[in-house]
């Protein structure tokens, strides 16, 4: 059993009129990638700058590797690199900079420095723009050398908030590339937050779903998923959904998920097994179904299950023009 | 104690190597200070009731000027601290495992190096319009530090009142009020004698008066009696000023 890396028991933290973080537990496990999921304002940055000792907590307890994030903060600083959601960079001096400006806030001293952000530069690759001014870079470099920069202390966990937001398809997979190799080739454990199920489910080893400031479910993806309790079965028919629903319920086996305008889905612990049943009990009480389809359950069929609802009915959305609003201020300044 | 001075240096070369990188904001900061000397200094220059001791006028505002510039630049060091904040910017140095002293110790030292780099921007101007500046070794260190102290303490100041009022546009507005005041209220442009009574009282309870003064004395008329009760007393500001902006920054994180 390898040592925890942060070990949180009952984390809360509440500002004047509201619980951000309400009482959590959950341990991350050294070298795997951890990640928490959850929709806008569910709790993730809150977490995350209590874990990096940016806020304290209102009560409970975090450990980063043994240290305590109140009792300890320097020891918990330097064992983190942290990215954070809105971009930090200094973006009107160079990446190299950059990179320089780190190592010596965390002490890097000397030829080690020099070797470190050589190649630091070489893993990000980015060595031929090493010298531009950020304020250069496109979106993907810049997120890329903002993981740079959290990583030139050589901490032992890098914590990530919504690192690929933002990012177009190609630039998300180059930063879970960087991810998987620093956790299979540099032993790193890695705590991230994502509002996207795809990046949760392929990304991480083991995800916490997080809700109102409660975390609902935890497990690895293919656990979560198979709590979910079978195949998810979608039917569409011109008739009343819910008059469907209704005789479906009485059906043994049979659960009822959601129903839509004109469709309904159900979850039953085989489709193959299942379907020819629905349809039949369906078309018994005279209700014509248009179409039929199965699919295994994803993690937004998970997120309904507990939080009962979809993730994104529980969005506020605008975060792509969040983020473009303060690249474009960055540009602006200086 | 090492380790505060070290993690300091490096915030401040950051601010630098921005510096270097963008020197418009150099540039931009030096248009007033100019236009102050050409434009008011010759028109109020032609009045010659003012008292000045025999000192020719642009002499006499010249280091008013060069204080006046460093203040403007100082005190905008909160404004800029709270727009790195909202941008998380901040987050950065809050994050890493330096002295929370460091951080507000860094940004202080920053003010009073870009103060320093007005000031020989001044200079030169003054030079070139014909200001007679004493020009002994011992003098011209005198007024280096006087700048670098002054920078640091409204620098320093400003950190403060940063963290007491936490929005962009409250610390905005309090720059805004205070700094005319302190400017206008003080010895910088004229004598103290030819101000009314109760502008007198406040002008001797604002530091710029001081700073003006020391700067006047080194710079100008050689008179260095004042000099040691300005030191001290800009050197004691900025010493409570770093303590408390340091002890407000703390309570920012765990
Ligand atoms: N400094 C603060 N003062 C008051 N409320 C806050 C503060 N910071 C966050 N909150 C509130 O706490 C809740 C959780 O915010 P948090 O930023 O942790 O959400 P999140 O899961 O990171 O969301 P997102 O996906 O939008 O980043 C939100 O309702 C937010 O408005
Ligand atoms: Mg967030």
């Amino acid at each position: 059993m390898p040592e925890a890396a942060v070990v949180t028991v009952n984390l809360a933290k509440h500002y004047k009129y509201l619980k951000a973080v309400d009482g959590i537990s959950f341990e991350v496990e050294e070298n795997e990638i951890f990640g928490f999921l959850g929709p806008n304002g569910a709790g993730k940055t809150t977490t995350i700058k209590c874990i990096t000792t940016l806020t304290r907590p209102s009560s409970g307890k975090i450990e980063v590797f043994g240290a305590n994030v109140v009792q300890n903060p320097d020891k918990v600083r330097q064992s983190i690199g942290y990215v954070p959601q809105s971009l930090s960079l200094v973006n009107d001096v160079s990446g190299y900079e950059n990179l320089l400006f780190s190592a010596k806030l965390y002490g890097v001293q000397g030829s080690v420095r020099k070797e470190r952000i050589e190649r630091m530069l070489e893993l990000l690759g980015m060595k031929d723009r090493a010298n531009d001014v950020v304020r250069k870079y496109s979106g993907g470099m810049m997120r890329r050398l903002e993981i740079g920069t959290a990583l030139v202390h050589q901490p032992r966990l890098l914590v990530l908030d919504e690192p690929t937001i933002g990012l177009d398809p190609q630039g998300r997979r180059v930063v879970w590339e960087l991810l998987r190799r620093l956790v299979k080739e540099f032993g790193i454990t890695v705590f991230l937050t994502t509002h996207d199920m795809s990046e949760a489910d392929e990304l991480c080893q083991r995800i916490a779903i997080i809700n109102h400031g409660k975390i609902v479910a935890i497990g690895t993806p293919a656990e979560l998923k198979h709590g979910v309790g079978g195949d998810i079965v979608v039917l569409e028919t011109k008739q009343n959904p819910e008059t469907a629903a209704k005789i479906l319920e009485k059906e043994q086996g049979i659960q009822i998920s959601t129903v839509g305008e004109n469709s309904l889905s159900v979850i039953v612990e085989s489709a193959e097994r299942y379907v020819p049943a629905i349809i039949g009990s369906l078309s018994s009480n005279r209700i014509q179904v248009e179409a039929i389809f199965a699919q295994k359950p994803t993690l937004d069929d998970v997120f309904l299950k507990y939080a009962g609802s979809r993730m994104e009915a529980e969005e506020v959305g605008g975060d792509w023009r969040q983020i473009k609003q303060v690249r474009r201020a960055f540009r602006k300044m200086g | 104690m090492l380790a505060l001075f070290e993690k300091s240096a490096v915030v401040l070369e950051l601010e630098l190597r921005k510096m270097m990188h963008d020197q418009s904001d150099i540039i931009i900061r030096t248009i007033q200070p100019v236009l102050w000397l050409t434009i008011f200094g010759s028109v109020f220059g032609q009045l010659r009731q003012v008292p000045l001791s025999g000192v020719p006028y642009l002499a006499y505002m010249t280091p008013g000027v060069l204080a006046q510039s460093v203040l403007f630049m100082a005190i905008f060091t909160g404004v800029s601290l709270v727009w790195e904040r909202d941008l998380g910017q901040l987050d950065r140095l809050l994050c890493a495992p330096i002295p929370r002293t460091a951080i507000v110790l860094g940004k202080a030292l920053t003010g009073g190096v870009k103060g320093l780099f007005q000031a020989g921007i001044i200079f030169a101007i003054a030079l070139v319009m014909g200001v007679s500046i004493i020009f002994n070794p011992l003098y011209m260190a005198a007024v280096i530090a006087v700048v670098l102290l002054f920078g640091i303490c409204f620098s320093s100041l400003s950190i403060f009142v940063m963290t007491l009022l936490k929005t962009r546009e409250r610390v905005m507005g309090i720059v805004q009020l205070i700094t005319m005041p302190l400017f206008f209220a003080s010895n910088a442009l004229y004598p103290i004698e030819l101000m009314p009574r109760w502008l007198q009282a406040i002008s001797f309870a604002n530091p710029m008066t001081y700073v003006v003064a020391a700067l006047r004395a080194l710079m100008i008329t050689g008179d260095l009696s004042g000099l040691p009760t300005d030191l001290a007393g800009m050197g004691l500001a900025t010493v409570i000023f770093v303590v408390l902006a340091s002890a407000a920054f703390r309570k920012i994180g765990a």
